[in-house]
């Protein structure tokens, strides 16, 4: 279900966190659903639990996986709003980035940008 | 109660002028998979023996398990399990026998699980050692170190001559260790991304020093390298916090730098100031282990 990259620059826990958290957004994970426990992922891939076991207590801390006293770690009900806008836009920040290296290779204006943006997001322009 | 598995405090060790060891300091918690990565010569095999107690240190000590390396009492050696670079094997014995030979020395040896392993590892028991191959011996080798059911696991070089799926086994088996919680595993290698995958902890020795003694995670993060195209030319010196590494293209406006613990905040003003678009590239553990030896 996950791919995890061992060679790529970026953490492998941060791989399985950012993973987690497209599918859950995209419903492709629904809440209850149960996660592989921390042995089976780390024996699947070959990489060592702590590893795992990393990504998995980031996700609960955020809310985004519940923990429940001998099952597996399951997919937290939605609660959209809970986490502060803040730390929502906070998530979008390497797209937001490489959007924003694209539009300066492109030459673009900021504000035809902006603007391009609200028409995909439906809102006024 | 000691719960560390190993502590080494000022470890120093040179061979007539020759300084082997410079100075090493580390802790192994139980748990650990700790991966150790230098050049040949860096001290990789010397700083293992050491922290056994296989060879004493001209300065500094080593302790496993609460005992000192050097004096530990039978029932800790007994707790130990080491892999050697040049394999002890009785070349006259078959698989066979030498299993039952080194298991005699222990009180506790767990026969079942060698002879799955010796199934699975495809290690032929029922022939004489001398005429093994190189990745066999090195898989008995790596059998009877296991056989005791060490708290901690030392290996020196064990997977250069196993092939892939081999070695996928191999490693699979160092982790069935580490997730149990009371036990450690110390290996060095040459294949950086065998300890990529499994390594929690990287040691990277250089000149029989610590270069980086950290989280395999950490390292990744501390370790960037940003890739500069100017609009202009770079101007004569780059002022960069935490360069490790700068290289200029020929063509004056473009650069790369390898920096440690990038401050994300200043891209934007190092941006303005050199007139330059920077990419940010993480860097995968080979690649850093390069950076860090140009």
């Amino acid at each position: 279900m996950f791919i995890l990259n061992p060679h790529s620059g970026v953490p492998i826990y941060q791989q399985l966190i950012e993973q987690v958290r497209r599918l859950v957004a995209g419903g492709q994970l629904a809440p209850g659903t149960e996660l592989p426990s921390v042995r089976e992922m780390a024996q699947e891939h070959t990489v060592h639990p702590m590893t795992i076991s990393k990504a998995y207590s980031l996700l609960e801390a955020e809310g985004i996986l519940e923990r429940h006293r001998g099952k597996p770690m399951r997919v937290a009900a939605l609660r959209r709003n809970q986490s502060t806008m803040a730390a929502r836009l906070k998530q979008l920040e390497p797209q937001l980035e490489a959007l924003a290296l694209s539009a300066r290779q492109l030459e673009l204006e900021p504000q035809d940008v902006i603007d391009q943006i609200r028409k995909k997001l439906g809102g006024k322009t | 109660m000691n719960s560390l598995a190993v502590q080494v405090s000022g470890l120093h060790k040179s061979i007539g002028p020759r300084v082997i060891l410079d100075g090493i300091s580390s802790q192994v918690r139980p748990g650990d998979v700790i991966g150790v990565i230098g050049k040949n010569g860096a001290g990789k095999t010397t700083l293992l023996e050491a922290l056994l107690g296989l060879s004493p240190p001209t300065a500094g000590s080593a302790s496993i398990f609460g005992e000192n390396s050097l004096h530990m009492s039978a029932g800790t050696k007994a707790r130990i399990g080491f892999v050697p670079q040049q394999d002890e094997l009785i070349p006259m014995l078959t698989g066979q026998r030498q299993i039952e030979l080194t298991a005699a020395f222990y009180s506790h040896w767990d026969g079942a699980l060698l002879k799955r392993l010796a199934e699975n590892w495809e290690v032929p028991l029922d022939r004489r050692i001398a005429v093994l191959s190189g990745g066999e011996r090195q898989k008995l080798s790596t059998l009877l170190a296991l056989g005791n059911s060490p708290d901690l696991l030392v290996l020196d070089e064990p997977v250069s001559s196993l092939d892939p799926l081999a070695r996928r086994q191999f490693l699979q088996q160092l982790l069935e260790i580490a997730s149990d919680e009371r036990r450690a595993v110390i290996f060095s290698s040459h294949i950086v991304s065998d300890l990529e995958r499994v390594a929690n902890r990287i040691w990277i020795l250089k000149d029989g020093r610590l270069l980086w003694d950290g989280d395999t995670d950490e390292l990744k993060n501390s370790i960037t390298r940003l890739h500069i195209r100017a609009t202009r030319e770079l101007p004569a010196t780059i002022q960069l916090p935490g360069v490790l590494i700068l290289r200029r293209a020929t063509d004056g406006r473009t650069a790369t730098a390898t920096v440690r613990d990038l401050s994300h905040e200043s891209l934007p003003v190092l941006e303005q100031q050199l007139q330059a678009q920077i990419e940010v590239e993480a860097l995968g553990l080979e690649d850093i282990f390069l950076e860090l030896h140009s």
